[in-house]
């Protein structure tokens, strides 16, 4: 109880710094910590990181159906900044079956979320196991619907070992897109030729498009789907008393 | 060990759906026997007692189950399959379960 108060009371303190700021004190505070890297724009992370700690250890979810300019991309991303990647690739057992069961791309069908489990979230559960800290690139204005609420800091209750605990450190919640690549042009930061191609929002080939002006970046992600209204959260301003 | 299930219902009154299949899922496996108290978190009374729970160990989400054992911190699930396996330590499928974690965190999205 007192562990998670602690937790609030720095979520609130760490919502006013930057993201420099936050990335140093979690790096400080956790020894075995590790950015997860989606080889687009939140390479901004890891030139951030490698400045406060050139060793600090970066991983990257392969789900075997990423662009070739994204391998291309990872790749020039660990030669520019020589640090370890580490690149975790799905379960083989799983993906056959999957593939063998709907084929290729059920994911038109019956929406993404089967197959990102498969290829994305049980290795990143795995790769999550290793560590006690973890940091991601996520921003509030990805998805305005879902993701007013992402904190700074939080318990990682989902992927946390059993009987362990698990700190996941979102340092770019309060940046916006704009921001993100204002500190890509001035800092000289490569990033993926996806981009000058229209793609704003990068994961798997068949799931990504490129998008036009005045379109919301979730709109290159699986706009095949209807999107519908999540029900699973408790409304914020009825928990936050 | 006490085993507190909290299911919420929506601020216009209706039940909340996911709440209902968790509720579903423990009854047909015959999990429910394992859960002690079941509370609700009325999103339209901010002092009912899943609210208050929801705000004591900062969940944003239902259903959710907390966990208390003599002499340790209450643990928190808000993932079923991550409680049946790791609470009633009960076989899952590990598909069912990461479709659950993907539907209920749209936010992994855009790793």
């Amino acid at each position: 109880m007192s562990q998670l108060l602690d937790l609030v009371d720095l979520d609130n303190a760490l919502q006013q710094q930057s993201p420099q700021e936050i990335l140093e004190f979690a790096i400080k505070k956790h020894g075995n910590i590790a950015i997860s890297f989606s080889g687009a724009e939140d390479v901004v992370l890891v030139d951030m990181a490698h400045k406060i700690d050139p060793d600090i250890e970066v991983f990257c979810l392969d789900t075997g159906r990423l662009h070739a300019e994204t391998y291309q991309f990872i790749e020039t991303v660990r030669n520019h900044y020589n640090i370890y990647i580490d690149v975790v690739s799905p379960d083989g057992q799983a993906v056959r079956e999957l593939v063998q069961e709907k084929g290729l791309f059920s994911f038109y069908q019956d929406n993404h979320q089967e197959c990102c489990g498969i290829r994305k979230i049980a290795p990143l559960r795995t790769k999550l196991h290793e560590l006690e800290a973890w940091i991601t690139g996520q921003r509030r204005d990805q998805s305005p619907g879902t993701r007013a609420q992402i904190p700074v800091i939080q318990d990682d209750r989902v992927f946390a070992r059993p009987n362990g605990s698990l700190t996941k450190y979102n340092p770019l919640a309060n940046w916006t897109s704009q921001q993100v690549w204002d500190y890509i042009r001035s800092n000289d930061v490569p990033y993926n030729a996806l981009h000058d191609r229209g793609f704003v929002s990068i994961g798997c080939e068949p799931c990504t498009r490129p998008i036009g002006p005045g379109q919301h970046e979730r709109e290159g992600r699986w706009w095949w789907e209807e999107a519908t209204k999540k029900e699973c959260g408790l409304h914020s301003t009825n928990i936050k008393s | 060990m006490k085993i507190t299930l909290v299911k919420k219902i929506l601020a216009d009154g209706s039940p909340c759906k996911k709440c209902g299949d968790v509720l579903e899922k423990l009854e047909s496996s015959g999990q429910m026997q394992y859960i002690d108290e079941i509370v609700v978190a009325d999103e339209g009374d901010l002092s009912s007692a899943g609210m208050e729970l929801a705000r004591r160990y900062d969940v944003s989400r239902a259903p959710f189950f907390v966990v208390e054992e003599e002499g340790q911190e209450p643990r928190i699930y808000t993932v079923y399959f991550k409680f049946v396996k790791e609470v009633l330590d009960q076989k899952t499928s590990e598909r069912e379960e990461l479709k659950e974690i993907m539907n209920d965190n749209p936010d992994l999205d855009f790793l």
